[in-house]
């Protein structure tokens, strides 16, 4: 861990719906993320945390406020335009694990690789690496239909830690999972993050999650309170 | 790489929905299948169009043959007289002609009017006087079309019966058979105007009735021998000559060397040498109505292969909200993502073009085997047997029309997947 910042957000609002039935979802958000920061955001259904969670991940924006990633300031910039900004800043990891059922494994992981352009043999290389790190070297050409969901989660994580990004998101990845497996993602997650030095923002109901991640930013409301004793990095 | 990757995708995501990617296909085929045939129908119907024009003509004129040589003035000035500026046809001009190459035969022709009695009734004619063995041939040409598997076969017969009533032999059109009420061998009267602006008369005999092609001929229908033609004339002149060639194809590439051959280089050229296609207005009038009419059947075939493609391609897009929003979340632009649908609608065309190929071939030979009778055409009085011809020469056009349709149905979803918000689709069922 180190206080490079990755990930900045000033006095950031979300609102949904119009008129008489606006809802505040984020509520003037101020939140700092350091490199090889592990936080989990934690909060009741409709707090907001999976609002934050798309906003750190540009894949929704802000009403207000500055969204800052790796030293880019995304406010101004359309989703579209923030395209490859998640291809190459951004890893995610969905609930329901999001694999593209047409692509084995391998295929999956090799998607956004592609799209980067990294050379094949790079990219082969890369794929055997977290494959092997994620345990599913075996299931490698495997459709996401003929795995479990842990495996399926496994290969989300291999996909979204492949290529290298500054900041890994993580929503509720242990939720379809029993707690066995779950526990064994989580080990995943962890152990990646202290290998590859990547900042991992985790959104969890789970107390497996809880218990093993010190870095919690709770969430009610919209508002966000943070306990600091593990990272100077994560409030303004 | 990328976009082999994104044609890998877009191949197995076809084999997710086969039904579907199927009953697409099969629309698609049908489509294809359905222009080539319009397209082989077409073919056959403009190929015996255009060889009937040649052999039988659809004007009191006949057969055009294939090339109508005529003196330049003839087509220019308005003539005093009958046949002021016809052919003096000899042997020399013949052989000129004949040198040319790829030219079967000639035929002379003089063309006149006047009037018909049988004494007590008169009616106007138009008539031509020809050489009925030549005319013979020309029926010939038409029979030994090799194409034409299922054409009507000509007779010659009523040109047979001219030569064996020669010289004074006529034959004439059904309707004016009726109105002098005449019947083969019944005795009538040419008159005509000759060369020297006098009036001359002919004594003849009906060598037979002939059914024109066109019924509106039949009033004024009038054929004769050249030489009763010309001594009614007065004059040893043809109106024309008409010259037939080994095939239609050469009309074109002989014209410009005949040309050159009877006019040499002289600035004031004596002959003109006019083509089958300049001759007939009929040819090409109906070919019009018939362009139009298969036109409008072609946009409404590929209308129906390019909504049924979009309806498939809309559909496969609300069905994959998901994994659009998760190819985006991962950051795989619009772009992209369009292209991989494109590539599903190129795929589609393509199977749709070998399997409409297929489907082609089958429904040609299913109706080339019927023997399914055709109406006559308007204005005509035979019918003809359908035929439908290969039109290989139109496949690749309609290949890529098909192909143009089901790839350009995938832009539609342009819109769709624009519109499609990350986050909603990240959780979409």
């Amino acid at each position: 861990m180190n206080n490079t910042v990755i990930a900045r957000l000033v006095d950031v609002s979300k609102y949904y719906g119009n008129g008489a039935a606006r809802v505040k979802a984020l509520d003037r958000v101020n939140l700092s993320l350091c490199r090889g920061d592990i936080v989990v955001l934690v909060g009741l259904s409709g707090s907001g945390k999976s609002t934050l969670l798309h906003l750190l991940g540009c894949i929704d924006k802000q009403d207000e406020g500055n969204i800052i990633i790796d030293g880019i300031d995304t406010s101004s910039m359309s989703l579209e335009k923030l395209t490859p900004l998640r291809l190459h800043k951004i890893g995610f990891v969905f609930q329901s694990f999001n694999l593209i059922p047409v692509l084995t494994a391998y295929e999956n992981i090799e998607l956004p690789l592609l799209f980067k352009g990294l050379e094949k043999k790079a990219i082969s290389e890369r794929i055997d690496e977290v494959l092997e790190e994620v345990g599913l070297q075996d299931r490698k050409n495997h459709y996401p239909r003929e795995m479990s969901g842990g495996q399926q989660q496994r290969v989300a994580i291999a996909r979204a830690l492949a290529g290298k990004p500054s900041i890994v998101l993580a929503d509720e990845p242990t939720a379809n999972l029993d707690s066995k497996t779950g526990d064994g993602i989580l080990d995943i997650l962890l152990n990646l993050n202290q290998q590859k030095k990547s900042t991992l923002v985790i959104s969890s109901h789970d107390s497996v999650v809880l218990d093993r991640i010190k870095n919690v930013v709770h969430i009610h409301d919209g508002k966000v309170s943070v306990d600091t004793e593990h990272s100077p990095c994560q409030t303004l | 790489m990328t976009i082999i990757k994104l044609i890998n995708i877009a191949l197995r995501n076809l084999f997710r929905n086969s039904r579907r990617t199927l009953i697409t296909v099969l629309v698609s085929a049908s489509g294809f299948a359905a222009l080539a045939i319009i397209a082989g129908y077409m073919d056959f119907t403009f190929f015996g169009l255009r060889e009937m024009t040649i052999c039988e003509g659809f004007t009191a004129s006949g057969g055009t043959g294939h090339l109508q040589i005529f003196k330049q003035d003839a087509l220019q000035k308005e003539e005093r007289y009958p046949l002021e500026y016809g052919i003096e046809a000899n042997d020399k001009l013949q052989s000129t002609i004949e040198s040319a190459g790829n030219i079967s035969f000639t035929i002379p022709r003089v063309e006149f009017n006047g009037l018909i009695s049988n004494g007590e009734k008169s009616i106007s004619f138009l008539g031509m006087g020809v050489d009925p063995v030549k005319e013979s041939k020309l029926i010939q040409y038409w029979n030994s079309l090799d194409n034409m598997s299922v054409k009507v076969i000509l007779s010659d017969s009523s040109y047979v019966q001219l030569k064996k009533t020669a010289p004074n032999g006529v034959l004439l059109g059904e309707e004016m058979a009726k109105a002098l009420n005449v019947k083969s061998g019944s005795g009538l009267m040419l008159m005509s105007t000759t060369v020297d602006g006098a009036v001359n008369v002919v004594d003849v005999t009906v060598a037979g009735i002939v059914r024109n092609t066109i019924k509106s001929i039949s009033r004024y229908y009038l054929l004769t021998t050249i030489k009763t033609a010309q001594n009614l004339m007065q004059t040893d002149k043809v109106s024309k000559i008409v010259v037939v060639l080994n095939k239609t194809e050469n009309t074109d590439p002989v014209r410009p060397l005949l040309s050159k051959r009877l006019n040499g280089s002289s600035a004031k050229p004596l002959f003109s040498v006019i083509p089958w296609h300049d001759l007939a207005e009929y040819y090409n009038s109906v070919m019009d109505a018939y362009r139009i009419i298969f036109s409008f059947s072609g946009i409404i075939i590929v209308v129906i292969v390019f909504l049924s493609c979009t309806n498939t391609m809309l559909m496969a897009t609300m069905e994959r909200v998901k994994e659009i929003g998760t190819l985006k979340a991962i950051g795989i632009s619009n772009i992209w993502i369009i292209l991989m649908f494109l590539f599903e609608g190129f795929f589609i065309g393509l199977i749709s073009v070998v399997v409409g190929i297929a489907l082609k071939y089958i429904f040609s030979w299913i109706i080339n085997n019927s023997g399914f009778m055709m109406p006559p055409p308007p204005g005509m009085s035979f019918p003809y047997r359908l035929n439908i011809f290969s039109a290989v020469e139109f496949l690749p056009w309609i290949s890529l029309l098909v192909i143009v349709s089901t790839t350009f149905s995938g832009l539609l979803t342009f819109v769709k997947i624009r519109k499609i918000s990350i986050v909603n689709s990240l959780t979409h069922v």
